[in-house]
């Protein structure tokens, strides 16, 4: 379970960055007083457009980034005095997920698993489980820079969930990838819900959510604009479709579903 | 963990063929080649020099006197041949054109000097730019020197111990070792000062920067490991690529001597085998390492605060000026290990070096550099934690 209370987190801007985004102030607000929680066995979405915060919120969940202020729980583990802890329940996925070139796959999930700790008999075990399920086991032993996008994304999903984490963090995870390669993120969505982990996804495209979410929240400029089920959502709708709900939502000020 | 990372890193790193260049094939080739080259150029040199026909021009020797000795000298010293000129403008002009390479002019009173047992005065002319003609001008000069004093001797009916009442010798009590350690000792502690440099900044920078651009950064902080401890293990693979880099220099060193032969100056050669033994090479690693830490710590907040690779690598090489340019002190006869050099790092490597070399370095003083040294590399570390820490850094 992931427990998000009253959180903000604000940068402080350096010359460039002012002299950029044609600003004398000298701190952006990325994520303003947000608030929610994701229940296991379920997918939770967390929508919004380009640069609304998205990123920076399920940074600070991975324990990257500290909030400014704010609490973030992992299981009912405080993920700011025990960040440690929290991170091994944990697994984060993002769709720019890069992975070292000159390794070979097996080299890589050992290598996590060890940083993980995770027991050689369960790594055995659990690598296995995933290599087969993932079809991995042809290209295990070449090196990544010469795999195929796709077979690099099984090797990042495979890296992610060798520790076997509770709470499963992806961040824009098809963002880039064709849909043959995406197929593979939306399964492994669906097989973490099945298996009753904590899933928390972050996406600007409707399609996607639709598919996949039990619960959503929309955040836009960092503050949170809507939080409730898939169902609610779908349920009172004021347009015809949801992307156009999605951005209607965006775009009007103190917008009611 | 951080054995686990730091055999991560070091596989990672040894499968990159530009860090391998750097820490493995460039400093083992550099002796050799550079030992190689010099024997070949300096051979070849000296061959050319005392094959080629050294043409000699000669002004106002009217009675053959000066042509006969100039002939008499053995063609060992290389062949010559001599023209007689009319006058020295047409000499000079001959010379210039390099038709002639030496032109003796003989004074016209030449016979008036001799008679009178007075000093005449020879001129040689020639182009000193170009390599052997001043030593081959000295070397007739001398003869003929020897020849006129012979000669007035004679006449006056004296012996060379009669005009001669003193003969002053200097007996130099320092080692062969100090010698070259104290001339030739600062090329030594130069090179593998600045390997050690070159050695660290490929892998800092792939390790840091190349981490961070490639997109691996943000999944290695979201592991249950401390920062620091990711920190550490990265930063061995860079300290180790350093000293082996350093090491493989010196490895260089001794196959260049042992194996290809290639260091003909006898006195330099047991010189050479008298410091490379396990007391030398032991202290110098020891002085080695606080350094190439030193360095590390200084290019690792650089790499980690650097966007891309291109950046990091735009700021660290000109750094590379700034920190291996102390260095060449040990060029520089004069600059010993004192209070106030002790206290400068880098140069304090250097002298260290040297009088390791020379076998006159004591052992205070050996272990005030190396504190000095450790302690910077400690400051280092400590900035270097504190820029991996910051998310402005780390996250791009």
């Amino acid at each position: 379970m992931i427990s998000v209370q009253n959180l903000n987190k604000t940068f402080t801007l350096t010359k460039q960055q002012r002299k950029e985004l044609n600003t004398e102030q000298k701190t952006a607000t990325a994520v303003h007083d947000l608030s929610f929680s994701c229940q296991p066995g379920r997918v939770f979405s967390l929508l919004g457009p380009n640069g609304a915060g998205k990123t920076t919120t399920l940074r600070m969940i991975a324990t990257l980034l500290a909030p400014s202020s704010g609490q973030i729980q992992i299981n009912g583990l405080d993920a700011l005095i025990n960040p440690q802890e929290a991170r091994k329940q944990i697994g984060f996925l993002t769709g720019s997920t890069g992975l070292y070139a000159r390794l070979t796959p097996l080299e890589i999930i050992d290598y996590f698993a060890d940083l993980y700790g995770v027991e050689k008999s369960v790594r055995e075990q659990r690598k296995e489980e995933l290599f087969s399920l993932l079809h991995m086991n042809d290209f295990l032993h070449k090196r990544i820079g010469k795999l195929s996008t796709g077979m690099k994304q099984k090797v990042s999903i495979c890296r992610t969930m060798i520790h076997d984490p509770s709470v499963v963090i992806f961040d824009e995870p098809t963002s880039g990838l064709d849909v043959i390669t995406a197929e593979n993120i939306i399964k492994l969505i669906r097989s973490c819900k099945d298996q009753g982990k904590t899933v928390i996804f972050s996406s600007h495209i409707m399609s996607e959510v639709d598919l996949l979410c039990d619960d959503l929240a929309i955040i836009h400029q960092g503050a949170l604009k809507y939080n409730g089920t898939m169902a609610d959502f779908r349920a009172n709708m004021q347009t015809t479709n949801l992307t156009e709900e999605f951005i209607r939502i965006v775009q009007t000020p103190n917008a009611q579903l | 963990m951080i054995f686990r990372i730091f055999r991560k890193e070091l596989l990672d790193t040894l499968r990159d063929r530009r860090t391998l260049m750097t820490m493995l094939v460039i400093p083992i080739l550099v002796f050799p080649i550079t030992l190689n080259v010099f024997l070949a150029v300096s051979e070849s040199f000296e061959e050319s020099a005392n094959s080629k026909t050294m043409k000699i021009g000669i002004v106002g020797d009217h009675n053959k006197n000066y042509t006969r000795q100039l002939e008499q000298i053995p063609a060992a010293v290389g062949p010559k041949k001599i023209i007689v000129f009319k006058d020295s403008l047409t000499l000079r002009k001959a010379i210039e054109a390099d038709r002639i390479q030496l032109g003796l002019i003989i004074p016209t009173n030449e016979s008036t000097l001799r008679a009178k047992q007075q000093t005449i005065a020879l001129n040689w002319l020639l182009d000193a730019s170009e390599v052997g003609r001043s030593e081959r001008a000295n070397l007739y000069g001398s003869s003929l020197q020897a020849n006129a004093e012979k000669e007035r001797l004679r006449k006056l009916g004296l012996r060379a111990e009669q005009i001669k009442p003193l003969s002053i010798q200097t007996i130099n009590c320092a080692s062969d070792k100090k010698m070259v350690g104290q001339l030739a000792g600062g090329i030594l502690p130069y090179i593998f000062i600045a390997f050690g440099f070159i050695g660290c900044m490929y892998p800092a920078i792939d390790l840091f920067t190349g981490e961070k651009e490639r997109g691996t950064l943000e999944t290695l902080l979201t592991v249950p490991v401390g920062r620091w401890k990711i920190l550490i293990g990265k930063m061995l693979v860079v300290v180790s690529s350093g000293m082996l880099a350093a090491s493989c220099s010196l490895l260089g060193l001794f196959i260049s001597i042992e194996f290809l032969d290639l260091a003909q100056n006898k006195e330099l050669l047991e010189v050479i085998h008298g410091i490379l033994t396990p007391y030398f090479i032991g202290s110098m690693l020891a002085l080695l390492l606080p350094l190439v830490i030193f360095f590390a710590g200084v290019m690792i907040p650089i790499a980690i605060y650097a966007k891309s690779f291109k950046e990091a690598q735009s700021i660290i090489t000109p750094l590379n000026i700034v920190m291996v340019l102390p260095a060449m002190v040990g060029f520089f006869p004069g600059i010993e290990l004192n209070l106030n050099t002790t206290l400068i790092p880098v140069v304090n490597v250097v002298l260290a070096t040297k009088e390791l070399i020379a076998g006159t370095l004591s052992l205070s003083y050996f272990l005030s550099v190396f504190g000095i040294m450790c302690l910077l590399a400690l400051l280092s570390v400590l900035i270097s934690y504190k820029q991996f820490g910051k998310e402005s850094n780390i996250l791009s």
